[in-house]
């Protein structure tokens, strides 16, 4: 077997392969950015279609991809190639995991303050950047399209371009770092990206507040909003969560903080939560740092976590996605399903989980489709079953944004080398 | 696309007054020469074209029949704000219509529990927080012409400001847009939502430099103001130590608000004209703002002081009260308008250089302007590494001018070499164009075109800005293929 290499299928034993869902003819290691340009290259001039990926922990983001020649893996280009404490800065290759590269920024005492789900399952920067997940810090930090300010990447033909810079203030030429942030690489084959780092809190508290009703939940979140606080994460969680998290068992609804600071600065604000908010909860627990370790897991993993069905993200106003709890929990369409909801306030994001037999869950996403477009929202579905993919897309509306975003695609790739179907329905 | 400019004949130009009139009202088309001089250029003084026509449209509809004008007859048109851009973005092109904004000056949706202030392009940066102030709140990106620069202006520069380091540019506060393509069309890109789905355009028009079409509302971010804020004055010796304690202070896990360095050059700019209190015999000066929760600023200001004291800080003062906090503020505000006091002329860059790098770039334009006998004042954002360096000429002289600007090219082509870019906020334009390929390929710059034909194929909007040498749009057609294409097993023998 060639070095760097795979035939599936030949005999040899490749290295780990996921379950692409498709049978590429070959799967591609590449160790230099050079060899990603001549694959990509070669696929070009021969129309031969080419999927990247690193980890494989999120494939089941985006439509199914159709025939595709080779998979492309990022994993041999796993290393930290520069970062410089003094000006929080780095510049990693976009195979290595992100977990890693956070060990590695870590060792200086600053952060690489994105948790999206999989993180410690193999989750690398190169996934992250093209699918733009994130997780509960993304209240304070935003998601890797605050934190991105440069690439290296590959074209569709083949070309290197480096975009962007190493500094964190730069207005020369269009941002296409950001661009290439939740492509799914569709555009460019990412090989490295530089990010803007933060430094490391050196005290942090978590809350957990239980409600016994969503009216008081709500009137908190909005309380907490509006205080003069700034958690790093804040989280409404439904009552199926609040116990299945082990958050607050029993509570109808239940809010989840954390707090990052000088200690002084960290109970503080801690207490002005309690102050704001106390004649709402039914339970307020204070929990240190360690002891809230599983919580904030399982908050990151949701809703990737939560077995069969498909999840949803909706990204909505502020005030709608601490309204949509009692939307979803109360209406009739989801009756047949199990749905569970978290919220993330700041953000206006509502993730939501579905399991339930196959018609009752295709109408739960019309239920939410419907729901997040008269919210003034967007919503996109994942993981859904093969059977109800037909009837269940990954992306809902794009608005009047989409002939724009096909002319981006068939400008950057025109021979859709790229499987630009992961957004752009085939259908 | 200048040099190429199709020159008008006089029956052209009346029928097109007329359409125009016909869209507008006689009352929002300029076309009387000694009005038009008043647009023949934006900050950037040094470059003046007269426009055919100026108009002056109330709303999206009327913006979008000019454009579909414009693309009908292939006259190149150029948005404008306040025409205080510093990079020429806003500079007319010959024979081209100017759409000035600044009659879409409404803020149409204040939606304080959604935190999102929804307005026109034309309103002044300053207008949202005034709109917002009373309940808590302001709008963050806060350039030193905020009293004067329009919202439309700050989303085509993604403009920054003195409070960046901590929150982010104009990029990291606007939630969506409605704009007028270049072909007349109207779309939205985001709304209300703090996120969005999709390949993010938006992140493509803020900072397009008015290239991808024109702005026609703009949804912001609006925050909560700080609980507290307060601002520590420090004076050095040496400008090195001033660089250096802003290194410290970021490492020690403190971000301000902002950080701000000026030179003795500055300070005795500004002392002869605002007289801000500054001492006149220090190497340079030092402004800290820390916000945030109090009890958090409450444990910075002590820290940031012992920082500033080991890094060999003279004097130390911490800011009683509002007054002398808008009093420290004052100086560094009025910088660049001091320079005119001091200088006949000057010239402003923006490069931006990593933090690390600071004492060594500042020494290096110090020997520039040795070299070139002409002297360099400094003033900048220290926290984000923004450099405004201004370097101060006599147009009087013969060759003076020539000799500033080639100056201010060497201190772009310093920054880039030790790993910045040639500017941070005040965008290419016209001004910097030259000097985009030091920091990019051919390739990198075509990378570039492929999003503006995405936008734009005709080129109409604002030609001549940003990209070095003009660029048409090739209709993308498939690759060329082999005539006998490979089969994908090949691919292992590549490498
Ligand atoms: C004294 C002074 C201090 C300054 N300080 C700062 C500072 O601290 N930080 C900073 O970032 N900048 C600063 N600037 C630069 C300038 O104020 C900013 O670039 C500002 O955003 C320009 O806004 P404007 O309304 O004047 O735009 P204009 O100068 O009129 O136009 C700027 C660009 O925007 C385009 N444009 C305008 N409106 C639209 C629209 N609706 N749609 C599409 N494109 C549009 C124009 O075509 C042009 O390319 C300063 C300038 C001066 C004179």
């Amino acid at each position: 077997m060639v070095s760097g290499f795979h035939v599936p299928g030949s005999g040899d034993t490749g290295p780990d392969v996921p379950e692409f869902g498709f049978s590429p003819e070959v799967v591609l290691y590449p160790e230099t950015v050079e060899e990603i340009s001549r694959v990509l290259g070669f696929a070009s001039r021969n129309g031969i279609r080419v999927f990247p990926f690193a980890g494989g922990t999120k494939l089941f983001l985006g439509n199914p991809v159709g025939a595709v020649g080779a998979a492309l893996s990022l994993k041999r280009l796993d290393s930290v190639l520069f970062h410089e404490p003094s000006d929080m800065v780095s510049t990693v290759e976009c195979g290595m995991e992100v977990s890693e590269f956070q060990n590695a920024v870590g060792r200086e005492n600053q952060i690489f303050p994105v948790d999206p789900p999989r993180l410690n399952s193999g989750s690398t920067v190169g996934g992250l950047v093209s699918t733009n997940l994130c997780g509960p810090m993304s209240t304070r930090y935003g998601t890797c399209r605050e934190l991105i300010l440069g690439i290296r990447a590959v074209r569709a033909d083949g070309e290197i371009i480096n975009l962007g810079g190493k500094v964190v203030k730069n207005v020369a030429g269009y941002d296409i770092p950001k661009l290439m942030v939740g492509s799914l690489g569709t555009l460019c084959v990412l090989a490295e990206a530089t990010f803007r780092l933060y430094p490391r809190q050196p005290f942090s508290r978590t809350i957990v507040l239980g409600f016994d009703d969503h009216i008081s939940c709500s009137r908190a979140a909005g309380a907490i909003l509006a205080a003069d606080v700034v958690p790093t994460c804040f989280e409404i969680l439904d009552e199926k969560l609040s116990s299945e998290f082990a958050a607050a068992p029993g509570a109808k609804r239940s809010l989840l903080l954390r707090f990052d600071s000088f200690e002084e600065a960290v109970l503080e604000q801690v207490r002005q939560v309690r102050e704001i908010t106390s004649g709402d909860f039914a339970s307020f627990t204070e929990i240190g740092n360690e002891d809230s370790q599983e919580l904030w897991d399982s908050a990151r993993e949701f809703p990737f976590s939560s077995g069969a069905g498909f999840s949803s993200k909706l990204a909505l106003p502020v005030t709608a996605s601490i309204e949509v709890l009692s939307g979803i929990e109360s209406n009739p369409a989801l009756l047949g399903v199990t749905a569970r909801c978290l919220s993330r306030p700041a953000r206006g994001v509502a993730l939501v989980s579905v399991s339930g037999d196959d018609q009752e869950a295709v109408r739960a996403a019309r239920f939410l489709e419907n729901l997040a477009d008269s919210l003034g929202g967007r919503i996109m579905f994942s993981g859904v079953r093969r059977e109800l993919r037909e009837e269940v897309k990954a992306w809902g509306d794009f608005g009047d944004a989409l002939f724009l975003m096909k002319n981006i695609k068939r400008r950057f790739d025109p021979g859709n080398i790229l499987p630009g179907e992961k957004i752009f329905d085939a259908n | 696309m200048d040099s190429q400019a199709v020159k008008r004949t006089g029956r052209w130009k009346s029928r097109i007054a007329s359409e125009l009139v016909e869209i507008l009202g006689a009352g929002a088309v300029i076309s009387a020469e000694d009005e038009l001089i008043a647009y023949e250029s934006d900050g950037l003084t040094g470059y003046r074209v007269r426009p055919l026509f100026v108009v002056l449209p109330s709303s999206t509809e009327e913006v979008s029949r000019v454009v579909g004008l414009c693309n009908r007859e292939k006259v190149p048109f150029v948005p404008r704000g306040a025409g205080t851009g510093l990079s020429g973005g806003a500079l007319p092109s010959r024979e081209g219509i100017v759409i000035s904004l600044a009659r879409m000056n409404r803020i149409l949706d204040v939606d304080i529990p959604n935190r999102v202030v929804v307005a026109e392009p034309g309103v002044v940066n300053i207008s949202v927080t005034d709109a917002v102030s009373a309940e808590g709140f302001y709008y963050a990106p806060d350039p030193s012409s905020q009293i004067v620069c329009t919202i439309g202006g700050n989303v085509a520069e993604n403009s920054g400001g003195v409070h960046c380091l901590k929150y982010g540019v104009t990029t990291n506060h606007v939630l969506g847009v409605e704009m007028v393509l270049p072909d007349g069309e109207v779309v939205t890109l985001g709304g209300p939502a703090p996120e969005s789905l999709g390949y993010d355009l938006l992140s493509l028009v803020v900072g397009s430099e008015g290239l991808l079409g024109i702005v026609t509302k703009v949804f912001l971010r609006i925050i909560k103001k700080p609980q507290m804020v307060k601002t520590l004055f420090a004076s050095f010796e040496r400008i090195e130590d001033a660089g250096a304690s802003v290194s410290a202070i970021i490492s020690s896990g403190v971000i301000p608000a902002g950080m701000e360095i000026m030179d003795n050059l500055s300070i005795n700019a500004v002392e002869a004209t605002v007289g801000a209190g500054y001492p006149r015999d220090a190497g340079a000066i030092l402004l800290v703002e820390l916000d945030g929760p109090e009890a958090e600023v409450n444990v910075q200001v002590p820290a940031v002081s012992g920082i500033l004291r080991e890094n060999g800080a003279i004097e130390i003062k911490l800011a009683a009260d509002e007054s002398e906090r808008q009093l420290f503020w004052k100086g560094r505000k009025s910088a660049f308008a001091a320079m005119g006091k001091i200088s006949p002329g000057y010239y402003v860059q923006d490069g931006v250089i990593p933090r690390s790098t600071l004492a060594r770039v500042l020494g290096e334009i110090g020997e520039l302007g040795r070299r070139y006998g002409l002297r360099v004042a400094n003033v900048f954002h220290a926290g984000d590494g923004n450099l405004h360096p201004l370097v101060l000429y006599d147009p009087e002289v013969e060759g003076e001018s020539e000799k500033a600007e080639e100056l201010s090219g060497e201190i772009l082509r310093v920054c880039v070499d030790v790993g910045g870019s040639i500017t941070g906020e005040h965008g290419v334009g016209v001004d910097k164009k030259r000097f985009l390929p030091l920091m990019f390929s051919e390739q990198e710059i075509d990378t570039m075109n492929l999003v503006r034909c995405a936008f734009d194929e005709e080129g109409l909007c604002n030609p001549g800005k940003v990209f070095p040498t003009p660029r048409t749009c090739v209709e993308p057609g498939m690759q060329k293929r082999s005539s006998e294409t490979a089969p994908a097993k090949e691919m292992g023998e590549l490498f």
